[in-house]
């Protein structure tokens, strides 16, 4: 990657921004990283859990005894076991909650109980779990508990969970109607619409996607009767909101004796920040039980079990002028929420998606109204780009069939309406404020990257070889940084989305760091290194970084939403601040100089203009920790907090343009080229960064060609291993081609904007666009994802959807 | 059977996987499980020198195999094997979860081309179709794999350049 236009200009010795080789690496080529299917505790038993087979029914008995009677089995519960543990909060309530007292979530209409005693409402619903010696015993108990269920009937789409006469998921939920959320100005926009010269209409299906990072979800849970203290080992993304979530809300245990550690955690991409049940489970079991409790997932048990994402179903709208101008954006949305809400799925649903439908355009008027609906299937929740991607994919593609209405080329019609760079900070109507960009650049260095005024040479070259070339344009901004608390609180976040972070200076000049966030594979350690030492002018070899263990890091939100770069790196950036301001103090008593002639550079503390009277860093740590001589408004000791809290978040944008040839033969999509252009305000480690983008691409090329959660008439996950969901491998995806604009967020001391997981926002949009720009001339206007070859086959021949 | 050198005796279930004897009994839990239906190559070790879903195979039926695993590629904490150097050199991992069983399916193809040819992209992508990796979108993958393949060509014996081939 290089970079267009170089803005960067941090403080410090250089090491920042450098593409320094990830640390964490070794350990994981060598296969010696411990994930939780690793851990190995003294005396553990192994919990299985049961899943409903069906999808609506209710339980008219469950028998275990005879499970019970079965070799190594320890322990057979059921909901009857735990009904003084509260069911899993839902901690974001769309509309938002003004107060700063905010209600509990205990008993949130809908709400999932640790197992289900009475309705099960999806498959794999947990009803009955299983503790044995080994996990194969416990595996097989399962068999032989007896339920007894009276079929109720079956919804699995929003929009026919909203009908009339639908079946009912939750007596306290009538309707099925988790929220109806809107933003934007609805008069004015209807106003816009019905004035307008020209009006694209187009109803789309974003199709329910499975996250499926390879390692599935595991905890162990380990009570110590001693002590009273809970540990409870998962593979989550945010230790310390799951700590507060189980101790503070479902369990009700002190928040100081429950201790959560991510150890090294296989991959996530949103779905392993939610509260399951399984986590609950194993801590109170382990108490039942007095040994360590562990539960490992299988695949088939991820798919029904772990938040799934996207599944919106959409009317959308667009107005504009004959020449280009686009004048009003609208979309109505049912989405489909699953049987119960998740810990933050209403909140994906409606906000990350609603607020970013007008993307990177200065549009006057826009509206979005979203019916957010239970259904038996699996909670929705985050998934790589949540929100941002849903909302990209509608914009995208009504800006194509607007083109394509007034016989303009799709570039032009874009660039004509990009927020223009002096707009900044531009307000989009739907709820949030752009603190910066410039997207024209960004804009034409993709255009040029990819070489797209050649594409009508490549199409008709590519017919002669039995192939329809296709190129499709998507541009997005992702909304990242989350959050500033009170502007969440006003999304109805039930929780404080500050990051912090300690860095201790140890007598000897090494240095730890400690987060709040927590990796699932970003090399946190490599890159939160990078911001100490540069900061403090050392090297990063001297910077030992920790977290994801709650007895050890302070206190954070952990990674979701592109945020640790943003939220957690910064704060690092100001506790090591505070530790030079206090050296610049302490540097004028060991120097023996006023304070305002200490400069504090390259890692050492100086006398402005006598850099002979010095002190090194490895000095100052040890006079520190002796701390002699030190007056009394100094404390001794180098050891500094900062609780970091942005004034709003930042949005990170980009231009994608997937070039696709579809074979007449067989309908086959290829991607043979693709260009992204991202900005990512400044970036610490390219090469980290690096290697999110491809990820995130091949992540949102998935959806577009290959990806599907299909439900059938009787709610049964039918793509629930991966013989039947298809992930994109190896073959699949050529090299891309990649650069990036630099525009630093004016919202935190790096300058920084998400980055993990943005390049997922276009893809989707970009290939569509791609491929019914392949297929135009056979009068198709759009084609619903995924692109299988069967489906574009049909296209082909001229059958209609 | 022979695990990473090293004798191993015991009796096993007609039904247990060497994936669960490899992580449980013995251990080494440098292989991982990924799914349950042999499809994202998670679990692959060496047996007898070919690659294998070690989820795909009864213990019984590697009885008097070489088995070799992640572990058995480097000593703990040790020197990287070139595959592993040059996929750290392209930052070919990031959770690392689907790491030890692209090494492993890998590490056929790298040794391959010391003597021969060295691959193209579409074949290294070919050879990693057996193997999903769900974070880095498999170019820094192939990236590492092609600068594994450099080097052992470069290293490889004067001589043994495959014909045809300019040295
Ligand atoms: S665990 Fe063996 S292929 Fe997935
Ligand atoms: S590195 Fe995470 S799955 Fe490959």
């Amino acid at each position: 990657m290089t970079t267009v236009t170089g803005e960067t200009a941090l403080p410090g010795n250089g090491v920042l921004g450098q593409p320094l080789d990830s640390r964490e690496d070794p350990q994981l080529l060598r296969g010696e990283a411990t994930y939780v299917a690793d851990i190995d505790l003294p005396g553990t038993a192994h919990m299985a859990i049961l899943g409903s087979p069906v999808a609506h029914a209710k339980i008219l008995s469950i028998e275990t005894k005879a499970a019970e009677q079965l070799p190594g089995v320890l322990k057979v519960a059921t909901a009857a076991d735990f009904t003084d543990v509260m069911p899993l909060p839902c901690i974001w309530i769309p509309g938002g909650v003004e107060s700063h007292f905010p209600p509990h979530p205990y008993g949130l209409p809908g709400a999932r109980p640790v197992l289900t005693g009475d309705t099960v409402r999806h498959v794999g619903d947990p009803i009955a779990v299983v503790v044995a010696e080994t996990p194969r015993q416990a595996t097989a108990a399962l068999a032989a508990i007896a339920v007894e269920y009276e079929p109720l009937p079956v919804v699995t789409r929003a929009d026919e969970a909203l009908a009339e006469g639908a079946p009912q998921l939750h007596e306290a939920v009538p309707g099925n109607l988790n929220a109806y959320w809107t933003c934007g100005d609805k008069d004015r926009t209807d106003a816009a619409i019905a004035e307008a010269e020209v009006t694209v209409e187009l109803d789309l299906v974003n199709q329910r996607t499975i996250n499926s990072p390879i390692e599935p979800r595991g905890a162990v849970g380990d009570y110590n009767a001693a002590t009273g203290e809970y540990t409870l080992y998962a593979s989550t993304q945010g230790p310390h909101n799951h700590r507060f979530l189980l101790s503070a809300l479902v369990l009700g245990i002190p928040f100081n004796k429950l201790r959560v550690v991510a150890p090294t955690v296989g991959g996530s991409f949103g779905t392993k920040g939610y509260l399951y049940p399984d986590m609950a489970l194993v801590l109170l079991l382990s108490k039942a039980l007095g040994r360590p409790v562990k539960w490992v997932d299988t695949r088939t048990g991820l798919m029904n079990s772990t938040v799934q994402g996207r599944d919106h179903r959409q009317h959308v709208t667009l107005a504009g002028t004959r020449d280009g101008r686009i004048t009003a954006v609208r979309c109505t949305s049912y989405a489909n929420l699953g049987a119960y809400p998740s810990t933050i799925g209403p909140g994906v649903a409606t906000a990350l998606m609603g607020r970013s439908i007008s993307g990177m355009y200065d549009i006057d008027a826009a509206f979005c109204e979203v019916y957010a609906a239970f259904t038996n299937t699996v909670s929705l929740g985050a998934q790589r780009g949540s929100g941002r991607a849903e909302a990209a994919f509608l914009m995208e593609r009504l800006v194509d069939r607007y083109s394509s209405e007034i016989g303009m080329d799709p570039a032009a019609v874009r660039r004509k309406n990009l927020v223009p760079k002096e707009k900044f900070p531009y307000d989009n109507g739907l709820g949030w404020t752009y603190d910066s960009g410039n997207y024209q650049l960004n804009f034409d260095r993709a255009l040029e990257l990819s070489g797209y005024a050649d594409m009508p040479a490549r199409k008709a070259e590519a017919r002669t070889r039995g192939k329809r070339l296709g190129v499709g344009l998507a541009t997005y901004v992702a909304i990242c940084g989350v959050g500033p608390s009170t502007r969440m609180s006003k999304e109805g976040m039930l929780g404080g989305t500050w990051e912090s972070a300690n860095i201790r200076v140890h007598p000897t000049g090494e240095v730890t760091v400690t987060v709040g966030s927590a990796s699932t594979g970003q090399s946190h350690g490599t890159v939160f290194a990078q911001v100490a030492a540069d900061e403090l002018g050392i090297d990063p070899a001297q910077v030992q970084v920790y977290e994801g263990d709650t007895l050890k890091a302070p206190y954070g939100q952990g990674t979701y939403g592109s945020r640790s770069y943003s939220m957690a790196a910064p704060a690092v950036a100001l506790t090591a601040r505070k530790l030079k301001a206090k050296l610049v103090r302490a540097g004028a008593v060991f120097l023996g100089i006023p304070e305002d002639k200490v400069v504090y550079a390259g890692g050492k503390v100086y006398e402005e203009g006598n850099e002979e009277n010095t002190k090194t860093f490895a000095e100052l740590a040890m006079a520190m920790w002796y701390g002699w001589g030190l007056p009394p408004e100094i404390e001794p000791a180098l050891d500094e907090t900062t609780h970091f809290d942005p004034p709003d978040f930042n949005y990170p944008f980009g231009s994608h343009v997937a070039v696709v040839e579809i074979d007449e033969l067989t309908g086959e999509t290829e991607v043979v080229a693709y260009t992204a252009v991202d900005d990512a305000g400044n970036i610490g480690n390219p090469k980290v960064v690096l290697g999110q983008i491809e990820g995130s691409i091949v992540h949102g090329l998935g959806q577009a060609l290959m990806e599907a959660a299909e439900y059938d008439e009787n709610g049964l996950l039918v793509s629930s291993d991966l013989n039947h969901y298809a992930l994109p491998r190896a073959a699949d995806v050529p090299f891309f081609d990649l650069d990036k604009t630099v525009t630093p967020s004016p919202h935190n001391p790096l300058g920084a904007k998400g980055a993990g997981e943005i390049a997922t926002v276009p893809p989707a949009a970009a290939v569509v666009n791609a491929v019914v720009d392949a297929l135009s001339d056979l009068g198709v206007r759009h084609i619903d994802m995924p692109l299988t070859p069967e489906k574009v086959w049909r296209r082909l021949r001229g059958e209609s959807q | 059977m022979n695990v990473n050198g090293r004798p191993e005796q015991f009796s096993a279930q007609p039904n247990e996987l060497l994936v669960e004897r490899l992580r449980d009994g013995l251990g080494l839990t440098g292989t991982k499980v990924g799914c349950d239906t042999g499809q994202c190559g998670s679990c692959v070790v060496q047996l007898d020198g070919r690659s294998v879903k070690s989820c795909l195979i009864l213990t019984v039926s590697a009885a008097g195999s070489e088995v070799a695993t992640i572990e058995g590629v480097t000593t703990p904490g040790g020197e990287l094997n070139g595959l592993q150097e040059a996929l750290r050199q392209e930052h070919g991992t990031q959770c690392g979860f689907c790491t030890p069983g692209m090494v492993m399916a890998l590490g056929e193809l790298v040794d391959n081309t010391a003597g021969g040819e060295a691959p193209t992209e579409p074949e290294i992508r070919e050879w990693l179709t057996g193997n999903l990796c769900r974070c880095t979108g498999y170019h820094s993958v192939v990236r590492g794999v092609q600068r594994a393949c450099a080097a052992a060509r470069a290293e490889a014996p004067a001589g043994s350049t495959a014909v045809g081939q300019e040295v």
